[in-house]
């Protein structure tokens, strides 16, 4: 596959602009890492997705 | 044997009563239960598909490379010639090129220039179980330097060589995938000379320990539930056990901690599968992790381990390095427990821990 994007090059590249919501997520899941559950920081994915998928 | 058979009756009988039939074991595995945890074929296809990408495979050598260094300049110590050596699991051969680079002794002055060990091998047999990565390098000019003979079989638990053939049996950064690593051990022992060293260079424990709680945390807080991604890896304390149960004798192991710097998880994951170590567990998850657990884990690394400020995260690869040697006819032997007649406190001087 020669000079074809890989998937998660862009993704590499398209979560470089999302640091701030990547931290905020990241700091809700550290912020009780004992006892996470599903969904715990759902709130905080969506941000970070919705950012990153514009 | 006898609880199996008592089993066997009870069992037939019942079987007799529910369905008038009588059933009985169709076969009965002899001596100890096979331990499975990789999946062979997926490793061996993982490692083909990398190598035949030459020029990724070839960027990301940097560990592998570094490891052999490392490996070959404990082989310094040993002032002998060795006319057969086999490097067992020799991915694209990076141990040979570590033989045949020049001045690799640190303990001679500098400027002096010290001969590659390449000079006191007389043949090195490389064995993999991918041809594709294997080959990899065999046009560069490092095999013009050293008598090198490839070998791909099938399967690197099976070794099909003769008992009492090898001087040294090298193995570097290839045995994490080794479902039974005591069996192989053994059979190590059992093809060295006697008196011969083996010596090998391993992932341990915590490699990768930064990944495996990121992608934990990710999949839990996403999915509600954690499948494993990375390899289950040997302890440091388990490796002199193993070694001394295949028979080997004065044991040397120690461990070394190598952290490399990625851009960020995307490119760590990337290089790990451009090196062929991408996981292969067999009762992994099939297909590529989803999107979602890759983007948390990417967020959740950052937060716990980037320093402040380091422009990337670090990952850490932990090297278990061991030295066993095969019984043989004079090595010095360790002596009765007990039997010490100088006090160590004597020579080394000092005195007792108390407060001054």
């Amino acid at each position: 596959m020669p000079n074809r994007t890989r998937p998660i090059e862009k993704v590499a590249k398209a979560t470089a602009k999302c640091s701030t919501e990547a931290a905020a997520y990241g700091k809700c899941v550290l912020a009780d890492y004992d006892s996470v559950h599903k969904d715990m920081c759902v709130k905080e994915f969506m941000r970070l997705k919705d950012c990153f998928v514009e | 044997m006898i609880s199996i058979h008592t089993f066997r009756a009870t069992f037939s009988r019942r079987c007799v009563a529910a369905t008038s039939g009588v059933r009985t074991y169709a076969s009965q595995t002899p001596g100890n239960p096979m331990i499975e945890i990789f999946n062979r074929k997926a490793k061996h296809l993982q490692k083909d598909r990398a190598a035949r990408n030459v020029e990724e495979s070839r960027k990301t050598d940097y560990l592998k490379d570094e490891v052999a260094l490392r490996l070959c300049e404990r082989l310094l110590d040993i002032k002998r010639d060795f006319s057969s050596v086999l490097d067992l699991g020799a991915n694209s051969c990076n141990i040979a090129r570590a033989l045949t680079t020049p001045n690799l002794d640190i303990a001679v002055p500098e400027g002096t220039p010290s001969p590659p060990l390449a000079e006191r091998i007389a043949k090195l047999t490389c064995v993999e179980t991918s041809h594709a990565l294997l080959h990899r390098d065999e046009e560069l000019p490092f095999n013009k330097e050293i008598n090198i003979h490839r070998d791909v079989i099938p399967d690197l638990e099976t070794l099909s060589y003769q008992p009492n053939s090898f001087d040294a049996v090298l193995s570097s950064l290839s045995m994490h995938w080794i479902n039974d690593l005591p069996a192989l051990l053994e059979q190590v022992n059992t093809i060295l000379k006697p008196d011969s060293p083996f010596i090998a260079a391993m992932f341990g424990g915590d490699t990768l320990f930064e990944l495996r709680g990121s992608l934990q945390l990710a999949d839990l807080e996403r999915r509600g539930g954690v499948s494993p991604h990375i390899s289950p890896l040997v302890d440091v304390r388990d490796v002199g056990n193993l070694l001394n149960r295949a028979g080997f004798k004065m044991l040397t192991v120690d461990v070394e901690d190598i952290v490399v710097e990625f851009p960020d998880s995307f490119a760590l994951m990337k290089d790990l599968q451009a090196m062929g170590e991408s996981n292969a567990i067999l009762h992994r998850e099939a297909g590529p992790l989803p999107r979602d657990v890759l983007l948390a884990n990417e967020a959740i690394y950052r937060e716990m381990y980037m320093e402040n400020d380091a422009p990337g995260i670090p990952a850490t690869f932990r090297m278990i390095y061991m030295i066993g040697w095969k019984e043989g006819g004079n090595q010095p032997q360790p002596l009765q427990r007990g039997s010490g007649e100088l006090n160590l406190k004597d020579i080394l001087g000092g005195g007792d821990f108390q407060k001054s």
